[in-house]
């Protein structure tokens, strides 16, 4: 899978603090977009690439803040890099409670950005390989019968096929023709494989 | 005049509690004696009147003469037999009628004009209550306008840390992107140009926000009151009061009395002394020693001199000169326009405002300002 490269969004009403952070970004060869508005943001179509978000506190119209709870909403998930000219410290604690990467004050100098950045990037990078990973092997899941289903659910948990067997109301042959086709369609070379990627679907059901 | 004013009203009561049951009685009597002949019975009703009239104007005592008056007139003239004091027994019952009809007449009149003397009292009360209660809130609301006035100074310093501070930040943002531009293999020499230039836009940008800041302060001449400087001084600390004991910070102030006047714009001086106050109270919030405050006045050469002293970290020389310049700061969260706005308006005043370290630990700042009239127009 060939990845696009990655771009970092950046919010701020004030046109030159906007070009400047975009000047940095530029200047250490990061690809970046500009929006002057949350609105502006929330409207444009983004890249299908590794991704974050340098995010303006006070915005005209819609805040920094009020982005970051619609995106939150709608399941969007992208790290943000707050920077604000006057952060107060219940500001700060509700935006990383929320998840933020970073809060910069005013003037902020290089580092401080660009390893947020970075690590927001990379952090999105993580995530979007997670859920490409997690896709391939729901499509695959998806192609299992209804007893191979039953089956995997059993032998995941170290259910030896005799006992499979009686308790789906199988013959113990049986069973282990359900076993190797769902090997074959989840792709799995071994038993050990297959309970990873069967943790990796159902994360959540298993608490 | 008050001597004179209280016999002769004296002289108007006694006129009124007596002449009044006297007068009334004695038309009532006359009436009742033309009128008698076309009545059949004894026809009274007219010295009711006369009780209620005398018990309004004159009082409970005037009602219970007039009603004495009338039982006299009566049993003499009107009740049978006539022209006697005696009385018929078959007329005794009609009479005590008539004496009590009188006396209830009189009460109800006497109670009747006490509660409307009482109703006005209390109208009257109100009314200076009223005035009373209007005087004080505009009292309160002068200074409500001139408080208004003085933190002014603070959200003006708050939206322009904003607007300052954007620029600064495109500002220090591209100098990084400009170093990284010069850092590449070869040097891409158009970008570092193209920052450059942004970087003299932004700083320029900056610079003309202070400058409205200023325009702000010289621009419009500051007001030329005759003022007392101890006075302007007093009514500051009075200000900030509450915001000293709150820090644990002692506030002395040292006014040389009588000072000669200076001329000057009251809420602008007062927004350099709350300035310089409000820095003496931050230099002293880690110290561990005692904290004083000293506002002192004097008057030196042709000079009044306002001198506030802290007890805190001090200053050394190098400092004392940069502290003045724009944007200087060593608050964390301070622009460093506090005391460059200070300057001007101590200028636009003619005076000076100097710092210096103080011997014994801390600072002193200090402002002039002339004693002189002078001749603004020349």
């Amino acid at each position: 899978m060939p990845e696009t490269r990655p771009t970092v969004f950046v919010v701020d009403d004030d046109a030159s603090v906007r070009d400047a952070i975009g000047n940095l970004l530029e200047s250490v060869g990061l690809r970046t977009k500009m929006f002057a508005s949350a609105e502006e943001f929330w409207k444009a179509s983004r890249p299908d690439a590794p991704s974050c978000l340098i995010l303006d506190v006070r915005l005209t119209g819609a805040s920094g803040l009020e982005l970051q709870e619609q995106l939150r909403k709608v399941n969007m998930s992208i790290p943000i890099v707050f920077i604000t000219a006057h952060g107060d410290v219940p500001m700060t604690s509700r935006a990383m409670k929320a998840g933020a990467i970073e809060f910069l004050m005013k003037p902020f100098q290089k580092e401080e950005l660009l390893t947020a950045v970075r690590h927001g990037l990379e952090q999105d990078r993580v995530q979007r390989n997670e859920r490409a990973e997690i896709a391939v092997l729901e499509s695959r899941a998806a192609q299992l019968t209804q007893r191979e289903r039953e089956v995997m659910d059993l032998v995941v948990t170290g259910v030896i096929n005799k006992e499979i067997g009686s308790r789906l109301g199988l013959s113990e042959v049986t069973v282990k023709i359900h076993r190797s086709r769902l090997m074959q369609k989840m792709e799995a070379s071994s038993l050990a494989e297959l309970v990873r990627m069967y943790d990796k679907l159902t994360p959540r059901a298993r608490g | 005049m008050p001597i004179s004013t209280q016999p002769e009203s004296f002289a108007r009561s006694t006129i009124r509690s007596f002449g009044t049951p006297l007068l009334s009685v004695l038309v009532a009597f006359v009436l009742t004696y033309l009128l008698q002949p076309l009545f059949p019975y004894p026809f009274l009703f007219l010295f009711f009147g006369a009780v209620m009239i005398s018990a309004w104007f004159g009082g409970t005592g005037s009602g219970l003469l007039a009603v004495l008056l009338s039982t006299g007139v009566v049993a003499y003239f009107f009740v049978p037999p006539y022209y006697s004091w005696f009385i018929s027994t078959t007329a005794e019952a009609y009479f005590v009628a008539f004496v009590l009809c009188a006396l209830a007449a009189g009460w109800v009149s006497s109670v009747k004009k006490k509660s409307e003397e009482a109703l006005e009292h209390a109208l009257d009360q109100l009314e200076v209550r009223v005035s009373e209660r209007t005087a004080e809130l505009l009292k309160t609301q002068t200074e409500l306008a001139r408080l208004s006035q003085l933190l002014s100074m603070g959200q003006l310093t708050a939206s322009i840390a904003h607007e300052i501070n954007q620029p600064l930040t495109a500002v220090v943002t591209h100098g990084h992107a400009c170093i990284e531009w010069l850092s590449a293999n070869p040097p891409n020499l158009q970008k570092t140009r193209q920052t450059a230039e942004r970087i003299i836009q932004d700083g320029t940008r900056a610079g003309a926000v202070l400058a409205r800041i200023r325009a702000l302060f010289n621009r419009e001449a500051p007001a030329k009151d005759l003022l007392d400087i101890n006075e302007v001084i007093h009514e500051l600390t009075t200000f900030v009061r509450d915001e000293a004991i709150r820090r644990r910070v002692v506030v002395r102030s040292e006014l040389i009395p009588g000072l000669p006047k200076v001329q000057g714009d009251r809420v602008q001086l007062q927004q350099v002394l709350l300035n310089l106050v409000g820095n003496g109270m931050d230099a002293m919030s880690d110290t561990t020693g005692p904290r004083e405050l000293v506002i002192a006045s004097r008057a030196e050469n042709d000079e009044i001199v306002v001198r506030v002293e802290d007890s805190g970290i001090g200053l050394n020389q190098e400092t004392a000169e940069k502290m003045f310049d724009p944007f200087f700061t060593t608050k964390p969260h301070g622009i460093g326009m506090g005391l460059s706005i200070s300057r001007s308006i101590v200028e636009a005043h003619e005076g000076k405002l100097l710092a210096s370290p103080r011997p014994s630990g801390g600072a002193i700042f200090q402002f002039t300002l002339p004693i002189r009239q002078r001749d603004f127009n020349a």
